[in-house]
């Protein structure tokens, strides 16, 4: 019972990274490589504005979802926007995107680098986690905050692309861009929303990663970004619940793996389970079978 | 720094000993030379990470060696009028910026020596160029294998293994012998001690290591191995992981309920566990150098890189301090400051040893060792215990 809880945290984990670029790759397509830079970048924030006392934990949340919104706009207008008006073709857009997404998100682990001497660095809070013993299985109120946050904001993410006309909107991008221009959908101010969206999440994400595990590096946010990519891959892109599954199939893979005792493996093993999936089924479990841009 | 009295007598000989050498045998021999004498100004160039994911061992290791330079030429200690100036390249955590750095530093006949990269593939990528170009390099930290190959790589970091040792005679006199090993096995310095290092002294030492569980430099979470490690209750764990990895364990190994002892390694120091709290507490681990040090030569060290730069010197830091004495040690040794000339002294020192920063310095051909000691952290400052 306890290894399934430990699969069931560090999946929210993965889902809370993985959910932001999900949402912007899986609609308005952009597979944004600084999502880890901006999770890094607002937990470092964090960092400095509790260095002389500590603060709630519910400010810090709204501090790091604010500074991680602002900065995936600020790369969305100033950089993948200005690709997007620039490029002819949407394959060359999709490279360009990829590759300016590495370019920025060198600036803010840079500065958290910087900042921090490369040492391990997090925040002060007032909150204080609370462990509980149910049964035999060890539990802690970090734990269930983060599995709270991830299965709510993964599912009502889901139901909100599904059921809602925005979330209708941004599908219909995901679908075909132009057409759906064509038919009303202001894809510039979606786009916009999405990115916010997409960077408030990585905020949270860094924020109750740290929570959880005390503290992170300047370079915390790259395996987390080969996982999310892999996680999304694996669940189907376009589909959020694809990509709620994928985070907790790949946590459960490498949790079996740690139990007994083939740590060096769980990289291997994980992403090998991922790349049999892709064999037979190259759409990904909720993936939609055929998606064509132009 | 100001050598002991046995050491600059020493060091008199030396001298002698290579003048007179070099009077009788001319400057073709195999023995310390003379060469072209010592030139008034000598220049280093410096190439190692001043930004990048390793930024503080470079940063270290370059104060360090600014701070000796600074005493080496204010205390004349190569000769009226001859001083020592270091220029410096930012590697930037890039191997091809460290091959190009280094290259471009060789290419120029000024650059007497350098003090080279602090990241092992860097170092492993540059020490054959460094061979082939007969350019005396000093590198510090660089623990992988293939850096020092050949009569001009030199290492003023010895390799954590080499002092480990002090770690796991501490758990055997501490009767602490039923041990839980966790270690990094996709970090060649922690593999190397993990998979045999430790086993093997631990089996000398009769030591029991009942559980060992590796891990890879990406695995950001512990839960699993702290809530084994917790149920399987060692009298002592030893903790061989990177730096947010150990905040992280240490974390989630005490909210998994253990109360015992972990030993760690020199990963440690530098304040890279401050990030813990109090769960670091009590925790133990090797160091090459420490500010709790209380050796004069340290002592002196620790006051005079205070004073110069505010705040108290790191391993990283006293690394590149006596790096920077063995150079200048080995240039008044040969009385020669041509590349040929400093390789040739830097090799007689390390034959003989000196005192530095670190303490008594000894070497294994052109790869520093010392003795280490064992610190403890509480409250977050270290304090000696051995």
């Amino acid at each position: 019972m306890q290894e399934v809880l430990n699969a069931a945290t560090l999946g929210s984990i993965y889902l809370l990274f993985a959910l932001g670029m999900a949402l912007a790759w899986g609609t308005i397509g952009i597979l944004n490589f600084a999502h880890g830079a901006t999770f890094v970048f607002s937990v470092l924030v964090a960092y400095w504005i509790t260095q002389s006392s500590p603060l709630p934990l519910v400010v810090i949340l709204l501090v790091v979802m604010a500074v991680g919104a602002a900065l995936s706009l600020a790369t969305q207008l100033l950089v993948f926007q200005q690709i997007v008006n620039r490029s002819r073709s949407h394959r060359s857009t999709e490279l360009r995107i990829i590759i300016a997404g590495i370019g920025v998100s060198a600036i803010p682990v840079a500065v958290a680098q910087r900042a921090t001497g490369s040492s391990p660095f997090g925040f002060d809070t007032t909150y204080r986690s609370r462990e509980f013993n149910i049964g035999g299985v060890h539990l802690s109120t970090t734990v269930v905050l983060i599995l709270l946050a991830a299965i709510g904001i993964g599912v009502g993410l889901t139901l909100w692309l599904k059921r809602s006309r925005q979330g209708l909107a941004l599908r219909a991008i995901g679908v075909d861009s132009e057409v759906s221009g064509g038919m009303g959908v202001n894809r510039s101010a979606l786009a916009l929303g999405t990115m916010a969206v997409s960077g408030a999440l990585a905020g949270l994400a860094g924020a109750l990663l740290t929570l959880y595990l005390g503290a992170i590096a300047p370079e915390s946010g790259d395996p987390l970004l080969i996982k999310a990519f892999a996680i999304i891959v694996l669940g189907g892109l376009g589909s959020m619940g694809g990509a709620v599954l994928g985070a907790y199939i790949l946590a459960g893979a490498e949790t079996v793996l740690i139990q007994l005792h083939f740590g060096t493996w769980v990289d291997a093993v994980s992403f090998g389970l991922i790349f049999l999936v892709l064999l037979f089924r190259p759409q990904g479990l909720f993936g939609r079978k055929e998606v064509r841009r132009t | 720094m100001s050598p002991t009295r046995t050491t600059k007598a020493l060091l008199a000989c030396l001298t002698a000993v290579a003048l007179t050498a070099v009077t009788a045998c001319g400057s073709g021999g195999s023995g310390v030379v003379s060469g072209d004498g010592i030139a008034e100004n000598i220049q280093i160039q410096a190439v190692n990470d001043q930004t990048g994911a390793v930024a503080y061992a470079g940063l270290g290791a370059s104060r360090g060696a600014q701070l000796a330079i600074d005493e080496i030429n204010d205390q004349g200690f190569l000769g009226d009028g001859v001083s020592i100036s270091m220029g410096q390249s930012d590697t930037a955590g890039k191997i091809d910026r460290a091959v190009s750095d280094m290259t471009k530093a060789m290419s120029d006949p000024q650059i007497a020596a350098i003090l080279g990269p602090t990241m092992g593939q860097q170092a492993a990528a540059v020490a054959p160029i460094v061979n082939q170009r007969k350019v005396p390099t000093v590198f510090t930290q660089s623990g992988a294998e293939g850096v020092v190959t050949g009569d001009y790589t030199f290492r003023a970091t010895a390799p954590m293994e080499s002092y480990y040792r002090i770690a796991t005679q501490w758990l055997a006199d501490n009767d602490l012998k039923k041990l839980s090993l966790i270690y990094n096995a996709t970090f060649p310095t922690f593999a190397i001690l993990g998979q045999d290092v430790v086993p093997e002294q631990a089996k000398e030492l009769g030591l029991d290591i009942g559980q060992s569980l590796q891990t890879q430099s990406t695995t950001q979470d512990f839960t699993g191995q702290a809530q084994q490690i917790a149920s399987a209750n060692p009298q002592a764990v030893v903790m061989l992981l990177t730096a947010p990895q150990s905040v992280t364990f240490l974390k989630q190994l005490r909210q998994a309920g253990y109360t015992g002892q972990v030993v760690a390694t020199s990963v440690q120091s530098a304040g890279n566990v401050a990030a813990a709290g109090a769960a670091a507490d009590g925790l133990v681990y090797p160091v090459d150098f420490s500010s709790a040090m209380d050796t004069e030569e340290a002592r002196d060290f620790v006051e005079a890189y205070q004073s110069k730069y505010g705040e108290t010197p790191d391993p990283y830091a006293a690394e590149g301090y006596d790096a920077l004495w063995w150079m200048a040690h080995g240039i008044k040794a040969s009385g020669s400051s041509s590349r040929e000339g400093i390789q040739q002294g830097m090799t007689q020192v390390a034959r003989d040893g000196f005192t530095g920063a670190m303490g008594e310095i000894s070497f294994d051909g052109n790869d520093m060792r010392v003795p280490g000691v064992m610190v403890r952290w509480e409250n977050g400052e270290e304090s000696l215990i051995s």
